[in-house]
């Protein structure tokens, strides 16, 4: 079998005797047809004594070498009694750097993995509450640090707050506006197509403004800085706390609570209701030019739109707001602090971030829908 | 074999920096088959950066680099590809993938870049680690290896595929001085027994001293190299007084804290 660079030759004797014969380069290409052919020929006889001669072989690589070793350990010829002989002595010393013997040592055994039911349901409640102990420790920690800081404002390290006050707030201004406002257009097209069966398309600008005011301006808000700015803080405090950041700060006597937390929490209480009133402007805006398009005049739309809301439904959507600020805030910045070590240990809390501000943010507006319910009747 | 054939890497007219900053300009050197080449330099001279240019991730301001007879500033494609399979690289931090074993970090070249039957590859993989001398720590996570093992688990992944030349970022940084000896010895070791070229970039002057053949020096003011030679000749016969600094540990005056 004529090869390239590498060739090999196998020779059947009596009793079981086989003959190996390497010449060539040994390398990480050649050995691939090397492999092939010797499993070819060697897998089907039943061989006793396998005889490797290498005194042709004038280059062994990383692969040749662990050819000669696969079949001085007998992986091909069951059984059978190997011997390797003429390598230089270069590479014999080379090759003796790994025995058989290591291979027993080393080789990575496959581990059984079986979770049985009740160990899955044990170890998924023990993360469950030591989850919950986290959320407990860490309310703690802010309910601790919180007010100091807004006692004595010199505490309070003003430039962050400011600083993510811009990130999340002013920078989601454009997504907010388009948002909103396509929410708005959305939300009149709609109703305005089943109001018009009853001849009471007027009603559009009631429709938008309440749903707006008390229930989507916050909720979209929310929405979009639970995706903004929760994965953000989790992934600025997660990698912080990858590269020790946290622990130096602990170090240093900062508090990573009050050092980092309670800035961002501040500023999420303050940012989200008034991107919160900014949305329902725009969303209210959209409708407006909607019902304009339909042929109704400013004065009515905005006479209508006043009418329907009251000075309590405008303070429900702040309330709303400023909740949904601190859940945001919160959350991003806990599961930051929840961070494991690792590559994908940020990524995860990240992911976590948002998906626990979500459901968070829903609960909560559930409470409040719930709450003003029993207040009114 | 001539004179040339023997250079395995050329720097021909190199000058790097960042944007409009020059770091070193117009640098020339040569890496002989099989010697252990050590570039030194004050922290923040651009040694890394340099080693950074040489292993193609940093495009230089103008220059040639020359690896075995190819260009790796020019080289595209396929080219670029069989230039880069001719070294290994350890980074500083080891830079093990932190999702998989030692074990797969160390096969993952072999399973992207060769058709080896399953077993030929981790008999391979096994074989580096337990030259390295983490042969038991094959399945562990890099995670749970020290900072020593990590870079010796690196070194073995960088040699998986037999590179003829491996570029060691800082193996001996932020190692105690017995690990340290412990991958100097490993690397001396290589070079000898598989005629490996290092290039290694390092200021730890016990290490240098332990396994360089040659040196070089570049420093921020020359924008260049300031010295070149066998680092005992370095220490013993050197004129600029930075370079002797250097080699016999010794202070800038302006570092001491004057006594009130």
């Amino acid at each position: 079998m004529p090869l390239t660079e590498c060739e090999a030759e196998v020779k059947l004797g009596p009793d079981g005797l086989a003959r190996v014969v390497l010449r060539g380069r040994l390398s990480a290409r050649t050995v691939v047809d090397c492999w092939n052919y010797l499993e070819q020929r060697l897998r089907a006889e039943r061989v006793k004594t396998l005889e490797v001669d290498v005194s042709g072989v004038d280059f062994c690589g990383g692969a040749g070498f662990a050819l000669l070793r696969y079949l001085n350990l007998g992986k091909m010829t069951p059984g059978a009694k190997v011997s390797v002989t003429g390598l230089a002595a270069g590479f014999q010393r080379i090759f003796e750097g790994f025995t058989a013997k290591d291979y027993d040592t080393f080789h990575p055994r496959p581990q059984k993995q079986s979770h049985p039911l009740v160990e899955e349901a044990g170890s998924a409640t023990r993360r469950l509450i030591g989850d919950l102990r986290d959320q407990v420790d860490f309310l703690g920690g802010v309910a601790a640090n919180l007010p100091p800081a807004l006692i004595y404002p010199k505490r309070m390290r003003w430039p962050e707050v400011r600083h993510v006050f811009e990130l999340a707030g002013a920078n989601a201004v454009p997504i907010v506006s388009l948002v909103s406002l396509l929410l708005g257009f959305i939300i009149a097209f709609e109703s305005a197509q089943r109001l018009a069966e009853f001849g009471a398309q007027i009603y559009v600008a009631n429709t938008i403004t309440v749903v707006m005011v008390r229930e989507m301006g916050p909720l979209m808000t929310a929405i979009l800085l639970a995706g903004r700015s929760a994965s953000a803080f989790a992934a600025e405090i997660g990698t912080m706390k990858v590269n020790e950041e946290l622990n130096a700060l602990e170090t240093l006597g900062l508090s990573p609570i009050r050092f980092l937390v309670v800035p961002r929490i501040v500023a999420g209480v303050l940012v989200a209701p008034l991107l919160t009133c900014y949305s329902v402007l725009m969303g209210v805006v959209g409708g407006a030019l909607v019902m304009l398009g339909l042929g109704f005049s400013l004065k009515l739309i905005l006479h209508q739109m006043a009418s329907s809301v009251h000075l309590n439904d405008v303070a429900a959507g702040i309330e709303k707001g400023v909740v949904f600020g601190v859940i945001v805030s919160g959350v991003g910045c806990w599961r930051g602090l929840q961070t494991e070590q690792g590559p994908s240990a940020v990524g995860l809390s990240t992911t976590r971030a948002v998906v626990t501000s979500l459901l968070l943010i829903i609960v909560a507006d559930a409470c409040f829908s719930t709450i003003s319910f029993f207040l009114k009747s | 074999m001539n004179e040339t054939d023997d250079m395995v890497i050329t720097v021909k007219d190199l000058s790097i920096g960042y944007g409009e900053r020059v770091i070193l300009e117009k640098i020339n050197f040569q890496v002989k088959r099989g010697e252990v080449f050590v570039i030194l330099g004050e922290s923040g001279c651009g040694k890394s950066t340099l080693m950074k240019t040489m292993i193609g991730l940093n495009p230089p301001q103008s220059g040639e680099v020359w690896i075995e007879g190819g260009n790796l500033v020019t080289a595209e494609g396929d080219e670029r590809l069989r230039l880069l399979r001719k070294f290994g690289v350890m980074y500083q931090s080891g830079a093990l993938f932190g999702s998989m074993t030692v074990l797969e970090n160390v096969r993952l070249p072999l399973d992207e870049f060769t058709d080896l039957p399953e077993p030929l590859k981790e008999l391979v993989s096994l074989a580096k680690l337990k030259l390295v001398g983490l042969g038991g720590a094959a399945n562990k996570m890099p995670s749970e290896l020290s900072g020593g093992m990590q870079k010796r688990a690196a070194i073995a992944r960088a040699m998986v595929m037999d590179p003829g030349i491996l570029f060691l970022d800082e193996p001996s940084a932020g190692l105690d001085p017995i690990t340290s000896a412990g991958i100097d010895l490993l690397v001396s070791g290589l070079a000898r027994q598989f005629g490996i070229t290092f290039v290694i970039v390092s200021h730890e002057l016990a290490s240098i001293y332990a396994v360089a053949d040659r040196v070089i020096m570049v420093d921020c003011s020359a924008r260049g190299i300031i010295a070149e030679g066998k680092p005992a000749e370095l220490r013993d016969g050197a004129v600029d007084p930075w370079v002797h600094r250097f080699f016999n540990r010794e202070a800038d005056a302006s570092h001491s804290i004057q006594p009130a």
